[in-house]
Parts: structure tokens; C-alpha cells; sequence
């Protein structure tokens, strides 16, 4: 267990200075959409706005005017949530993660150090899951708290859910940890962290864009629960502080198989 | 674990590794006595570093069986390397971590007290300033002196080395041999794989060599020393005799007035017998070189 302790705390102190710069970059984007919002008028402003959008890049934000007029300013803050920059942030923290200190460490050979001594594969690739978990969390937690603090610093018109944005949290959280899953999956296979990373961004606009799309082309609506980014409503949670337990089971479930699927290409492949 | 694969603290058997065209290794057989040192000869692509990484449970071989003290290197890899220090290459280490946090992190993932580290930072010659350096700013001779230390500083049973001394200067190489000496007077095990062939002459008693992926010898240095190809100097009262160039396992290489350079394949007897009828002023036999056994193995075909 001592080992076990050592190359997870090995592994994200490597990590820390680029997830501390994505944890500050996701806190400074929620943190700023509160006086986006004071600024524009508040939720008439963004409303009328969102009337003279056309309905393409409606789908973009994966919402509607009418949808905007009933929800008031749950709906608005939502958007911050699904915003494509905000997700590529999340993501790619524990892609990244799982990019560098699993197939960059075999890549460079770095993994060598723990796998001559009395240590199992299965410790080292516990070591990176508990890695991804841990990120997942934080960035789960920086989004929120994020917003948070830019609505306590402005103090727009209206009521904040703050209870909502526990089942946010969980959901984000879900959804991170899935991504970070299919990327350790990458990475046992790969071994090459620029591979893991440029494959996994890739498949990840792919899984948004096929989401997007899907909302305004039916042909694509079948491949929509194949995106992960389907099991990840913002907007509804915050609106109606409902726990999406379909979607969080989903995510968890993906994340958890394409771990396991990581473990067992990694415990039985060749090191580079 | 059997009594006779305990007694060794490495036996592999029909060792083989293919990969998709090409096969690294054919069939190695080795049995390595606990308490030995022993040098593992080859050049670039023989399949050394092959064997030492299935050893490692770093990769897996196709066919075959590789153990260390009895336990399976790869289904039982952990308790394999229990007792097992390892040289990693100088370039895969954590460059952004000091000399000092990488032993510390090396010796926390052994288990095992590093009782040897100051012994071995004196004898390395690498200084408590060194240590508190970053590894990004150290030479490739400084980053292989911490990755020696990180592999021995426990005091490990079984010291696994590919090419330990590259990159050490003339000096430091001379007390890493004599640590080498010095742990295996403990009675640990040292298997390692040079280029360096006076190094493995000067601290290994025993060899195997390797071709292509196939083993072409096992033995001591003594005993191939012994039977192995040689070079001699005979110098004569008179003219070179002709009949010197045609016994059997010697060569005459070159003549020269009444000197002749030979080369002696095997035992000296044929040679002693032959000299002893001629008329002989002088005879050079100086101890035979690895280097020209090593050489000697390169000329012939491997052995299946």
C-alpha cells in the first residue's frame, strides 16, 4: 500500500502544474459568467439574444428561447456548463492525466523505476485510476465553485440554486472520470502520450459534435447515446435540481468497464 | 520453487521472444549460481537486453520459462523482484525530480532500507549538492551514477546491470567494480551485460555469450580461457620450421626470421608437444583475452 501511495502521489504532483492551470482556467470561466450575465441585461437580455439566434447554433448551446423564458436564470447559468470550451477544459484534464503518466511514462521508460522492483502492474495502473478519480473530482468541484464565486461577487437578479448544483457536480464528475477511463484505456494500448492525447481530443469533438448535431439532424440521432456528452444536461439539473441517475450510472459504468479494459491490455502487453 | 532453481538466482530454459518478423531470442538456456558474477556478452541486437527485460516481467516470452530464486518472472514477477535491483537506463528517469527524491522514491517502492547509499555516493563520488539538483540538470555519467545507486542502494540479492559503467569515467569504473566485489562477497548475485569486455574479464567469473538470439557459450572464464582460441609467440634458434604451420588447431599468423605469431585453437598440449622437438629459443603465452575468445565466438556459426 506504501507503494501504492507513493506513485499516486508521484503521479499527480508530476501532473499538478498543468491541472492547476486547468483547475484556475475552468474556476476564471464560471467565475466570469455571472457578470456576463448582469452585464447583458440579466435573463431578458440573454433571452432576447438568444431569440435572433438562429436555430443551428441554437443546438449548439443545446437550448431554446422557450426554454430560457421558463427557466430564468437556472437556464442561463447552465450554459456555462456546456459550453464546448468548459468541456474541452474538463476532459482533457484527466485524458492528460492519463496520457502522460501511463503511456508517457512507458514512452520514456519512466515506469521502469516502479516495474524492477516488488511492485505489480496492477498497483501502477491503480495508482493512475486513482489519479483520474481524484481530478475528476477537482474538476468537478472547480466548475461550480467557480460560478459560485462570480455570483457572490456580483450578485445578479434572481435566485441561485446552490442546492442544484450538487447533482452538477456528481454528473461532472461522472462524465470526467468516463472520459478519463476511455483514455487509460488509450494509453495501456498506445504508449505513446502524444498519440493518447491527440486520439482522445479527437474522439471527444467527435462525441460533442455528434451530440450537437444530433439535436437538429435526425439521421445521427441513433449514434446520440453513443456520445458521452448525451449523458450530461446542465441545463435540466440546474433548472429542476433533479439527480440524473441514468446519465451518472451510465458514465460510471463506461468509465469503470474502459478502466478495466486498460487493466487487463496493460497487465498483459510488452513495455515499449 | 524446487531446491535447484532456488540455488539459482537465475535459470531461464528455451528462452524465446518473436515478434512479428523477427526473432530476439531462440531458445536461451541459462542458469545463473546464486552468489556469482557473471558478465552476459553480445553485441548490439544478440538479445541481452531481451532477456533482461523477460526477467524484469517487462515483456513476455513467446516460449519458454525465465525464473529468479525459483519464482516465474512473469506470472510471479512480484515475488521475483522481490529481492532484485535493477539499473534502468540514465534517460528514464524523472528529469524533474532531484537525485535525492528519486532514491528516496526508489528505496520507498523497494521496502527496503537503502543501507548502502552514503557507501555508494562516496564511492560514486557524487556529491549532497548533486543530490539536491534537479536530474535535468545532471551529465548522462551523473544520471547513471544515481541510477547505480538507485538499483543497489538496498543491498538487493540479485543486481541486474545493462552496461553499468557506460558513461563513467576510468576511475569511478574502478571502485563501482570493487562495490560489485564487495556485494557479492555478501554473497549476492551480480548478472550483467557489457561491452566492455575487460570490465566483465576483471570482475566476472563466469560468462554466457550470445548471437543472433542464440546462446554460443556458458562457461567460466577459466574454463573458456582454457579452450579457447589464443595467441603465441615462439621464436626460434634458427629459421621458423615449416612443419609449425601444420598441426592440427594452431595457425601460423605470421613469420618473421626465426619468430612466429600463432594462433591456438583449444588446449596448449598440441602446441607443448610440438615445440618440444624443435629447436626453441623463447615462447610467449601470454593469458588469453576475452576479447579474442569474444572474437573467436563471432568467427564460428552458434550452436543450437
Amino acid at each position: 500500500m506504501n507503494a501504492l501511495h507513493r506513485m499516486t502521489g508521484r503521479a499527480l504532483l508530476r501532473w499538478l502544474p498543468a491541472l492547476a492551470g486547468l483547475l484556475i482556467l475552468i474556476f476564471m470561466f464560471e467565475i466570469v459568467q455571472a457578470p456576463v450575465i448582469e452585464a447583458v441585461g440579466g435573463a431578458e437580455g440573454l433571452s432576447a439574444i438568444m431569440e435572433r439566434i438562429p436555430p443551428a447554433l441554437r443546438a449548439f448551446a443545446r437550448t431554446r428561447p422557450e426554454f430560457m423564458a421558463m427557466t430564468s436564470i437556472a437556464g442561463y447559468l447552465s450554459l456555462g456548463f456546456i459550453h464546448p470550451l468548459y468541456l474541452i477544459l474538463a476532459t482533457s484534464a484527466s485524458i492528460g492525466f492519463a496520457a502522460r503518466t501511463l503511456a508517457g511514462e512507458m514512452d520514456r521508460g519512466t515506469i521502469q523505476i516502479a516495474l524492477s522492483r516488488p511492485v505489480s502492474r496492477g498497483s501502477v495502473y491503480l495508482s493512475r485510476v486513482i489519479g483520474v478519480a481524484v481530478i475528476s473530482l477537482l474538476v468537478a468541484l472547480a466548475g461550480p465553485a467557480g460560478m459560485l464565486a462570480g455570483w457572490a461577487a456580483v450578485r445578479p437578479s434572481g435566485e441561485i440554486p446552490v442546492a442544484h448544483f450538487m447533482p452538477l457536480a456528481v454528473n461532472t464528475f461522472a462524465l470526467c472520470w468516463a472520459a478519463g477511463g476511455i483514455a487509460l484505456l488509450g494509453a495501456a494500448w498506445a504508449a505513446q502520450a502524444g498519440r493518447v492525447l491527440g486520439w482522445g481530443l479527437a474522439i471527444f469533438i467527435l462525441m460533442y459534435f455528434v451530440d450537437y448535431f444530433a439535436s437538429i439532424w435526425a439521421m445521427l440521432r441513433p449514434f446520440q447515446p453513443l456520445s458521452l456528452f448525451n449523458w450530461f444536461d446542465p441545463g435540466a439539473i440546474l433548472v429542476t435540481g433533479a439527480w440524473p441517475w441514468l446519465d451518472i450510472a451510465v458514465l460510471l459504468i463506461v468509465g469503470f468497464v474502459a478502466t478495466l479494459g486498460g487493466y487487463v491490455v496493460f497487465r498483459d502487453r510488452d513495455l515499449p | 520453487m524446487t531446491a535447484s532453481s532456488a540455488s539459482l538466482a537465475i535459470a531461464t530454459s528455451g528462452l524465446t521472444k518473436r515478434y512479428r518478423t523477427n526473432t530476439a531470442l531462440d531458445g536461451v538456456s541459462l542458469a545463473v549460481p546464486a552468489g556469482s558474477i557473471y558478465g552476459f556478452l553480445g553485441p548490439n541486437g544478440a538479445g541481452k537486453t531481451t532477456t533482461i527485460r523477460i526477467l524484469l516481467g517487462f515483456i513476455r516470452a513467446t516460449s519458454g520459462q525465465a525464473t529468479i530464486f525459483g519464482h516465474d518472472a512473469w506470472s510471479d514477477g512480484v515475488s521475483a523482484r522481490r529481492d532484485v535491483g535493477y539499473l534502468v537506463g540514465p534517460d528514464a528517469l524523472y528529469p524533474d525530480m532531484t537525485g535525492a527524491a528519486l532514491l528516496d522514491h526508489a528505496a520507498g517502492l523497494s521496502g527496503a532500507s537503502p543501507v548502502l547509499r552514503t557507501l555508494l555516493l562516496d564511492a560514486l563520488e557524487l556529491g549532497p549538492e548533486a543530490l539536491r539538483r534537479r536530474l535535468s540538470t545532471y551529465s548522462k555519467g551523473m544520471r547513471q551514477k544515481v541510477a547505480l545507486i538507485s538499483a543497489m542502494q538496498h543491498d538487493p540479492a540479485l543486481l541486474i546491470l545493462d552496461e553499468p559503467s557506460d558513461g563513467l569515467d576510468p576511475l569511478i569504473q574502478r571502485n563501482f567494480e570493487e562495490v560489485l566485489r564487495a556485494s557479492n562477497r555478501r554473497g549476492n548475485t551480480v548478472f550483467m551485460s557489457s561491452h566492455d569486455l575487460p570490465e566483465v574479464e576483471r570482475v566476472c567469473e563466469q560468462v554466457a555469450i550470445v548471437r543472433g538470439g542464440k546462446l554460443l557459450a556458458e562457461e567460466s572464464i577459466a574454463d573458456l580461457a582454457r579452450i579457447h582460441r589464443r595467441q603465441a609467440t615462439v621464436l626460434f634458434n634458427g629459421p621458423v620450421p615449416e612443419r609449425l604451420g601444420g598441426a592440427p588447431g594452431i595457425r601460423v599468423l605470421s613469420t618473421s626470421g626465426p619468430r612466429a605469431e600463432l594462433e591456438i585453437d583449444g588446449e596448449i598440449g598440441p602446441l607443448l608437444t610440438l615445440l618440444a622437438g624443435l629447436d626453441v629459443a623463447d615462447l610467449l603465452l601470454p593469458p588469453p583475452r576475452l576479447e579474442d575468445i569474444f572474437m573467436g565466438f563471432y568467427g564460428s556459426e552458434p550452436r543450437a
